[in-house]
């Protein structure tokens, strides 16, 4: 139930996976049986359309589905991120020099099988952590693409994900799964539901299209939820305590001229009491201040935005901006998966979208209900046990890291003070950084296979924002050849930078050349 | 650096083109682009393989000379040794330009016969002339002319080959690792090939649409060439220093 990018990626996802509808004949198996997806979306509701920035997995998601990603680029205004950067975090204006790191997709050098964090540390006066262990940051500063027009589809020289257009995006997905995948579409608005005897949703009563009966019913009906919060009264868990942001302020600003450089990162700017994002789509930026209500004024909010956008885009772009309001509460619904019913996107919860963890959650839950797709009733309940276990595990490790941005501050507004506040720290992360100010992060401080954010991530914040972690005291019998063949993977980091800085093209440079020539699919 | 000119009687009447081989005509390249209208010939000495132009990403079948950059092994003190040379080698110094006509024609619609003065070949002493006492084009230009109009119509050939190829899922990433006499290792990298059992595995109608449009004639000689990568291992042997 619902469309937006959350309703048609899960569906996507899932009838990539299962035979659906018209299409539910397998290839030389034509009396195999599929079932029916039925995407009923209100056409009185428009998208709320904020979440343009991806993860990497995005890319395996669309490959999966089937879409090309030359026509992805073509028609959902789609550009690289290659991760993001952050400004003024640590310290503020009360610097000599804006501060700024970046969180690149790109893992560290060899990172399976060496930890160059500790090695860094001595060197940590030279150069920063991720221009050390990673050709990805320096590749910002040309705005250069992470891969070749030579490239195949999906394909990289660097990691990336992407910007994209939302609304284009959730254009090009239903289109996607009505005509090639064998979704139904239903456009009308649901008036009622009916429950079963055992408390299941037996089917939902719409407007002009009947009633549509289900055997499971998946809620991306947005911040509403209709089903599980609604109908089935799941209340929320307001994370406020810790990361206090609840209001955005969101504009798109156009380009000075249409060859502006496309940034290849999304950019993330302290201010008083949130931060501001900077989304450069190949037509135009996509710029929002997202902060704590508690903290900050709207006048106040906004007039920090829109000296954001003058100082970057010109006055005339300050004063013709169409600035949009946003307010959520930050948290996640108690469970998501309840009787035959299961939230995904903004029905399940929302939290600011400092590491674009809106979208990702959409395609993990989406791939976890595809691949466990309860076999009856009966197994339902076990289903939804683990997938409640899994994603309030995943929600909670969400929370840890994006509040970790914020606690190694040394900015002074209240906002800040009131973010370095043990009250404000779940436990679970004080523990670990208490840790890390021993030993550095790595693959054992993430406890899953299939953890949200990796220990590199830990490593690319905690070291970008200045922390430090002490030499151990004692030494360790493989430290002198460690140290060696650490010293050697710099080097080699260093010399494939300046390999990818002379090779690869600006991300200007290669969207025209998909738009005019297309991505090889081999 | 080229600089080519629009070839006129006028300005070219004493203009000669050398036409013998060697490194210093520019002959030393590893691949040239190649058309299916030639493919028969190249096969008979050359593989054929699609390479993907660095510029654009798109597909371009280009007859193999070497393993290395600047590498041409059937470039000899004596010339170059094969029975066949590719249309794209052969076309220096001249090219097909465009520009818009006299009579407000597009540039598009307009080639015009172009020649680029600072090519080596090109000269006023020596090697064949472009047009005759009288100001007749020579035989050689003629056959130089003639060279340049299906040079053109290749590119377009190939534009929709690569189509149908693309379109059938045809093409798969091919890697070449030889073991040359001395036990050293060389490697044909970033090339794509027809897939064989693909083609066997297409149904009548694709088969036969492409073989009317002359396309499955092309796979096959592509195939075929195949044969060739020998030709290139024994040539690159030939070059290693003999053993005691």
């Amino acid at each position: 139930m619902g469309g937006g990018s959350a309703g048609w990626l899960t569906a996507g996802v899932i009838a990539a996976e299962h035979c659906v509808g018209s299409n539910s004949a397998v290839d030389g198996n034509p009396q195999s049986d599929g079932f029916q997806l039925i995407l009923v979306e209100s056409p009185d509701i428009s998208t709320i359309g904020v979440g343009e920035g991806t993860w990497p997995s995005m890319r395996s998601t669309l490959q999966k589905m089937g879409i090309s990603e030359t026509k992805f680029f073509r028609e959902c205004s789609a550009s690289f991120k290659q991760g993001t950067l952050f400004s003024n975090w640590l310290g503020g204006e009360k610097q000599d020099s804006p501060d700024s790191y970046i969180h690149p997709f790109t893992v560290p050098h060899s990172y399976a099988d060496t930890n160059l964090a500790p090695h860094w540390q001595l060197i940590r006066d030279q150069v920063n952590f991720a221009d050390a262990v990673c050709p990805q940051s320096a590749l910002a500063e040309g705005h250069q693409a992470p891969k070749k027009i030579s490239t195949p589809e999906y394909a990289f020289q660097l990691n990336y994900g992407y910007h994209l257009d939302a609304g284009k995006f959730a254009e090009l997905l239903r289109a996607h799964c009505v005509d090639k995948l064998g979704v139904t579409h239903i456009k009308a608005n649901v008036e009622a539901i009916n429950s079963a005897q055992n408390g299941d949703i037996a089917s939902v009563v719409t407007d002009s299209a009947g009633v549509i009966e289900g055997d499971l019913f998946i809620d991306c009906s947005g911040s509403r939820s209709l089903l599980l919060g609604e109908h089935y009264q799941v209340p929320m868990c307001s994370k406020q305590k810790y990361l206090f942001n609840n209001t955005a302020l969101a504009a798109q600003v156009p380009y000075a001229s249409p060859e502006d450089p496309i940034q290849s990162f999304t950019l993330s700017t302290a201010q008083s009491a949130g931060w501001i994002w900077d989304i450069g789509l190949p037509s135009r930026r996509g710029v929002g201040h997202v902060y704590s209500d508690a903290h900050n004024t709207e006048e106040r909010a906004r007039q920090e935005l829109l000296a954001y956008i003058e100082a970057s885009a010109g006055k005339q772009a300050a004063d013709q901006a169409m600035v949009r309001k946003i307010q959520f509460d930050p948290g996640h619904r108690e469970k998501f998966w309840h009787k035959n019913c299961v939230a995904i996107g903004m029905s399940a919860g929302f939290i600011e979208p400092l590491e674009a963890s809106a979208l990702v959650l959409v395609e993990l839950s989406a791939a976890m209900i595809a691949e466990q797709l309860p076999a009856n009733r009966e197994t339902m309940d076990l289903v939804a046990k683990r997938f409640n276990d899994k994603f309030l595990y995943r929600w909670d490790r969400i929370i840890d890291f994006l509040k970790l941005h914020y606690i190694l501050s040394e900015r002074e507004d209240q906002y800040w003070q009131d973010h370095r506040d043990g009250a404000s720290i779940p436990d679970h992360l004080a523990e670990q950084v208490a840790l890390w100010r021993h030993q550095s992060p790595w693959h054992r401080d993430t406890a899953h296979v299939d953890e949200l954010f990796p220990s590199a991530s830990f490593q690319y914040v905690l070291y970008g924002m200045g922390f430090e972690t002490q030499r151990s005291a004692t030494e360790r019998r493989s430290e002198q050849q460690a140290y060696q063949r650490a010293g050697n993977l710099f080097q080699e980091n260093a010399k494939r930078t300046q390999q990818l800085q002379a090779s690869l093209p600006t991300n200007r440079e290669l969207i025209n050349k998909i738009h005019t020539y297309g991505l090889q699919k081999i | 650096m080229s600089n080519y000119v629009i070839l006129t009687k006028s300005a070219h009447k004493d203009t000669k083109v050398i036409l013998d081989r060697g490194e210093a005509y520019g002959d030393k390249v590893k691949v040239a682009l190649t058309f299916p209208q030639e493919f028969r010939n190249i096969q008979s000495c050359y593989p054929i393989f699609f390479v993907k132009d660095g510029e654009t990403g798109q597909f371009y079948p280009a007859a193999i000379f070497g393993f290395e950059e600047n590498e041409n092994l059937f470039l000899t003190d004596q010339g170059w040794d094969a029975t066949y040379i590719p249309m794209m080698i052969r076309r220096h110094p001249f090219l097909i330009g465009f520009q818009p006509g006299p009579n407000g024609e597009k540039a598009e619609d307009n080639p015009v016969v172009s020649i680029d003065m600072d090519n080596p070949r090109v000269n006023s002493e020596k090697g064949e002339a472009l047009f005759t006492e009288e100001g007749n084009q020579t035989p050689y230009l003629e056959g130089s002319i003639a060279g340049l109009e299906t040079i053109h119509a290749g590119h377009e050939h190939n534009r929709v080959f690569l189509e149908a190829l693309l379109a059938n899922d045809l093409l798969e990433p091919f890697t070449l690792e030889i073991t040359l006499n001395d036990g050293s290792n060389n490697q044909l990298l970033g090339y794509y090939t027809i897939n064989e059992d693909k083609i066997r595995d297409l149904d009548g109608d694709t088969l036969s649409r492409l073989s009317k449009e002359g396309y499955l004639q092309a796979i096959y000689m592509q195939i075929a060439s195949f044969a060739r990568i020998r030709t290139l291992i024994d040539k690159k042997n030939a070059l290693l220093p003999k053993s005691q």
